[in-house]
């Protein structure tokens, strides 16, 4: 592992998310404390529903937590409006779906352009940013080809750059490797790499040894039941 | 600025992914204002029609019954029976006009008669002169058109005893005119005399005008004051006749249009408010990729818009065509039942903008909020809940 930066882009303390399955208390989060810095690459791991997703939603803004404090970019999150938190969020964090989330029947530049509409600004601007990032991505020929026409790595790729249009300090993926085959994981593993070395904060869940063995990857913790554990602990 | 037109392109992206679905709504809507707005045009068009025809009424018509029936007056009994010195009016003329029915046109023709500035009534040709070489005449558009006459043709016209007269036509009056001129022949008084067989110094009733026409009800007592069997005609009464009887059945009709109305508006509700999953989806993902609330409320916003205000458009074309070039077929027999018209009365555009922007206040409105409401109830939700 290198050494880990001390800025930290990304924070939880305590953070917990409970809800209601009828009438039976979940505790989805409990007391999770995490932090992620510039320039690292945490993996967290765990069993299906032992509550990786919904950490990434927390710590993502995109999930309100029960209990906790959450730290974008060096500003609590908990707290803000809705309309402050997701502008926030916008500008801070990149975030890629275990399902993806691509829009079908739009194609995958449109796709890649979803993030930067809100903001207006020159379309040319915009496009030339994210054809750059296709190209980088190797998907470059794929631009105006609808998503649903897409292999698996393709889409992967596409929702990674999508994730990335707006050029965030804070990369959170759900299962990145999960659905794709070896060439395209290590692929994925790569460019996460590539952001990482460029200063970017990754945050990313998985059981695929693939992602969570690679030695470029700074830390894993284990999530277990809600709770967060050191993999050998 | 930029992001309006960023959220616009979007939301023509969409409107492109769901084709199929957005022509429907905007035919549903195309068929709302289509049926309202033929019903309003109609409405405005003869309404535009009757005041035009009120405009050139005279204040007061004077006619003399006789056996409760109007019959011939005096000409030279009408300094006796207006009172032209009164302060309230300008001027009285006994008129020589009347109705005179033409086998070849199977209607009557009103023949009025009497020298008058015919300027900016007349869409070619020149008022008729008396003591031409050959009787002239002006003739309405549907006369015109029935008999295939212009200025500088020739008509032959049966008089009273069935002896036939040949006029030249030297005028045909403007089609915005027709409901008050299509079955009109202007000609000489002595033409109009022979055409209608009445005798000289006799007229068919006296037309007074006043300088203030508020004071129609006292000139009127004063008319009757002078001639016991007068029958005074005021134009107030005829403008609340008109009224009475074509409002009453403008707004019956538009009365009736309001369920239809009503109907579709539920079924683009219906169809609007069950946003589907995929739609559903989307606005979540949209959310999840740093959309604000405002922003997907915004492109929601423009898809409806364009929808609305595109199937309001066509729906606006096609009742124009409906009323100006297709005659109102199927809503003419509704309006049109309190005159049957000989020769057939072409309606004159004419458009209320006050109807325009009710139209629009009625249709566009509540389909773009129908829209929004949905959109907005599922942007508001949690964006791992939109999209799980």
């Amino acid at each position: 592992m290198t050494e880990r930066a001390s800025a930290e882009a990304i924070g939880a303390t305590d953070v917990a998310k409970r809800y209601f399955d009828g009438a039976t208390r979940v505790h989805a989060v409990e007391g999770v404390s995490l932090s992620v810095a510039r320039g690292e690459l945490v993996v967290v791991q765990g069993t299906s529903g032992s509550g990786k997703t919904t950490l990434l939603g927390l710590l993502g803004g995109l999930i309100a937590p029960t209990r906790g404090d959450v730290r974008i970019a060096g500003k609590s999150t908990v707290h803000m409006r809705d309309h402050h938190r997701t502008r926030w969020r916008r500008a801070h964090v990149g975030f890629v779906f275990q399902e993806l989330q691509l829009i079908r029947r739009m194609s995958l530049l449109e796709n890649v352009l979803l993030p930067l509409v809100p903001s207006g600004g020159a379309r040319m601007t915009h496009v030339e940013r994210a054809e750059r990032l296709l190209e980088r991505f190797g998907l470059a020929e794929k631009r105006d080809v609808g998503v649903e026409r897409l292999s698996g790595g393709e889409r992967q790729r596409g929702a990674l750059a999508r994730a990335l249009v707006l050029e965030p300090e804070v990369l959170l993926l759900d299962e990145p490797t999960a659905h794709v085959d070896a060439e395209n994981a290590a692929r994925v593993v790569d460019l996460l790499a590539e952001e990482k070395a460029a200063g970017r904060a990754i945050l990313a869940t998985t059981h695929d040894p693939r992602l969570a063995d690679d030695p470029r990857v700074d830390r894993a913790v284990v999530m277990e039941a809600g709770q967060l554990r050191a993999p050998d602990a | 600025m930029r992001r309006q037109w960023a959220l616009l392109e979007h939301a023509l992206g969409s409107l492109r992914r769901r084709a199929w679905r957005h022509v429907a709504l905007a035919v549903a809507v195309a068929l709302v204002v289509g049926v309202y707005g033929s019903a309003l045009l109609l409405a405005d068009a003869l309404r535009g029609e009757w005041r035009s025809t009120l405009a050139s009424v005279p204040d007061l018509v004077v006619q003399r019954l006789e056996g409760g029936r109007p019959a011939l007056v005096e000409v030279a009994a009408l300094a006796e029976v207006v009172p032209l010195d009164a302060p309230g009016v300008r001027s009285a003329e006994a008129r020589v006009w009347g109705y005179l029915f033409v086998e070849a046109l199977g209607a009557n023709v009103t023949v009025v008669g009497g020298e008058r500035p015919l300027d900016g009534a007349l869409a070619a040709g020149r008022a008729p002169r008396a003591g031409a070489e050959r009787p002239e005449c002006v003739v309405g558009v549907a006369l015109a058109d029935h008999f295939a006459v212009r200025p500088g043709d020739r008509l032959a016209v049966p008089d009273a005893r069935g002896e036939l007269v040949l006029l030249e036509v030297v005028g045909v009056f403007v089609a915005a005119s027709a409901l008050q001129t299509a079955d009109v022949l202007v000609t000489d008084d002595a033409t109009a005399r022979r055409l209608l067989a009445l005798p000289e110094g006799r007229a068919t009733d006296y037309a007074v005008t006043l300088s203030r026409p508020e004071e129609a009800p006292v000139i009127a007592g004063q008319v009757r004051a002078r001639m016991s069997d007068a029958r005074v005609i005021e134009r107030d009464a005829l403008v609340r006749t008109y009224e009475l009887t074509f409002d009453g059945r403008s707004g019956l009709l538009s009365a009736l249009l309001v369920p239809c109305l009503a109907v579709l508006l539920l079924l683009v509700w219906e169809r609007l408010s069950g946003l589907g999953e995929a739609e559903r989806r989307e606005i979540g993902v949209l959310k999840a990729v740093g959309w604000e609330t405002r922003d997907v409320l915004t492109a929601r916003l423009w898809e409806s818009a364009i929808v609305a205000v595109g199937g309001a458009w066509v729906g606006a074309l096609a009742a124009y065509a409906h009323v100006f070039w297709l005659d109102a077929v199927g809503l003419r027999g509704a309006l049109f039942g309190w005159s049957a018209l000989h020769p057939p009365l072409e309606l004159t555009p004419v458009i209320d903008p006050t109807a325009a922007w009710t139209l629009l206040g009625v249709v566009v409105v509540p389909f773009v909020g129908a829209s929004i409401v949905p959109a907005w109830r599922a942007a508001s939700i949690d964006v791992d809940e939109a999209i799980r």
